[in-house]
């Protein structure tokens, strides 16, 4: 039984509001939630010992490093990276606010490195892990051979990405055109206002309602998403099927997954 | 009564001899220098200025005829450059007039900002070495750059039989990498299992420019990646017609430059 679910704060901005979404869900599911600091610096300062602290960070630094994304239509990602990666990435982790969004993680390798931070008495189903980032990570997709970015990997931990909402369901189709004539994104961005979410949007708390009932449904259930376009759990692969889902539904929940967390609440 | 003239009573011969001894004496003294940059677009500019404000010995190697690079045009052969916020403050250190359009987002006239670029390096005391190409490093102790083995740029557009012309040598302590996209030098390290280049990706101008300016530095003892090389050397996502992080990268080159001079 899913005693306790733990939220991480890896945005420094205060676009995205945790004890919002924290409320939201006391009431919703009625499980108990705590929010905790970005989760590597929290996941370290649970070590005492300050030679262990240093040797993690240098491993991390490294694995970190060697899950960028370089090509995203190579699957394999096996590389050895630069010393100059491998500092940056150190300084990231000591100044996680720091760190410039623009690359491209393997989202399930990055889930494996984090379950090993995770404190021992914590790793069992008990405890649902859940990571907020800004970092950009993405998954290979066997269909169509290549990396997309992800707002979401389900996992433990589940890994949310606030730049992957931005980023990985696609935007409406005349603003691809556009860009590929060489218009500015910045003057896109103004012509398209409001059809999809942007960096900083003010929407953006509302919405990771929904991604952060997903990765609850998946640590429950194994499955978190809905076919129901108007549900919350919907897989949305376009920005607008976002908007639609997480903020202009009739309903939040479709009548089968209102049941669900109403016998959970229960 | 004499002949009025405009112009004073200089020969052939005194025109010839002026520029010979001159591009001489400056070839002569800069065979060896503080700081080699290959590339003269606007981070190689940015570099070199910096540096040689400072009071450094810096050569650009530039292998066309003219200087700025892709600075002169914005993209698809408008000439009006972009920068994003932070870079417009360099524009106006640099005396060039821009207009926001939208926000963090500025315009220039690219003849205007790459004419005060070139000028402003000039002035700072940077000298150049034009219609030369960039072919291979000079390698010293523990495999530290130290130098770069240059030719003239007709020389690799001829036929080989008509010109078997062995290139020369230029000794730097520092050796900064402008090529851009190529990655010139960078690539010459690579060749010999020194470096492993990664290629650039995909284009994410919006994210891309921070991250050059970032990853900006010393990838191998005596040699500096700056501007579109930096994308290339860490496989960056590709940036698009904007030129902030030319400048910026080329800035923080000239700093880490700095800092290895002075050791």
């Amino acid at each position: 039984m899913l005693k306790k679910i733990f939220l991480y704060n890896g945005i420094k901005k205060n676009y995205l509001n945790l004890k919002k979404i924290k409320n939201y869900l006391e009431e919703k599911t009625g499980f108990k939630i705590e929010i905790r600091d970005e989760f590597i610096n929290y996941c370290i300062s649970k070590i005492s010992v300050e030679e262990e602290k240093i040797k993690l960070i240098d491993k991390l630094s490294d694995d970190i490093a060697r899950i960028r994304i370089i090509n995203p239509n190579k699957k394999e990602i096996e590389r050895i990276p630069h010393p100059i990666e491998i500092n940056l990435e150190k300084k990231y982790i000591l100044k996680w606010a720091e760190k410039p969004i623009g690359n491209f993680y393997n989202g399930f390798e990055l889930i494996l490195i984090f379950s090993n931070l995770i404190p021992k008495e914590e790793t069992n189903l008990k405890y649902c892990h859940i990571v907020f980032t800004n970092q950009l990570f993405g998954t290979w997709d066997e269909k169509n051979f290549r990396y997309h970015a992800r707002v979401v990997v389900f996992g433990f931990p589940t890994i949310i990405s606030t730049t992957g909402l931005v980023e990985g369901p696609a935007k409406p189709r005349e603003f691809y055109l556009k860009k590929q004539m060489g218009i500015d994104p910045l003057i896109l961005k103004e012509e398209f206002k409001g059809r999809f979410i942007d960096y900083e949007d003010p929407r953006i708390t509302e919405i990771m309602k929904g991604y952060v009932m997903q990765a609850i449904f998946f640590h429950l259930f194994g499955n978190p998403f809905c076919s129901d376009k108007n549900c919350r759990l919907y897989n949305a692969h376009w920005q607008e099927e976002v908007i639609n889902a997480q903020l202009k539904g009739d309903y939040e929940f479709c009548g089968e997954h209102e049941g669900i967390l109403k016998k959970i609440k229960a | 009564m004499s002949e009025k003239k405009i112009f004073s009573l200089v020969g052939e011969k005194d025109v010839t001899r002026a520029i010979v001894s001159e591009f001489a004496k400056q070839f002569t003294e800069y065979v060896e220098s503080d700081c080699i940059i290959i590339g003269g677009g606007p981070s190689g500019l940015m570099a070199g200025r910096e540096l040689a404000k400072k009071g450094y010995k810096v050569l650009i190697v530039e292998r066309n005829n003219y200087l700025g690079g892709g600075f002169w045009i914005g993209g698809y052969l408008m000439n009006k450059v972009t920068v994003r916020e932070p870079g417009q403050e360099i524009l106006k250190e640099l005396g060039v007039p821009y207009e926001e359009i939208s926000k963090g987002l500025y315009v220039a006239d690219g003849p205007h900002a790459c004419s005060k670029l070139i000028a402003s390096t000039c002035d700072a005391g940077v000298k150049f070495i034009t219609m030369t190409t960039f072919d291979d490093i000079v390698l010293k102790e523990e495999n530290k750059v130290a130098g770069v083995v240059v030719n003239w740029t007709p020389v690799q557009a001829l036929p080989r039989e008509i010109t078997c012309v062995d290139p020369i040598a230029l000794e730097s302590k520092i050796v900064i990498d402008a090529t851009g996209h190529d990655a010139f030098v960078a690539k010459k390290l690579e060749e010999r299992g020194l470096l492993k280049t990664q290629g650039f990706g995909a284009m994410w101008v919006e994210r891309s420019e921070d991250l050059i300016v970032e990853y900006t530095g010393e990838v191998h003892p005596g040699l500096i990646v700056i501007g579109m090389a930096v994308s290339t050397v860490f496989g960056l996502p590709r940036m698009g017609p904007t030129f902030g992080a030319m400048l910026l990268s080329g800035k923080k080159g000239a700093e880490i430059a700095e800092k290895n001079l002075s050791l």
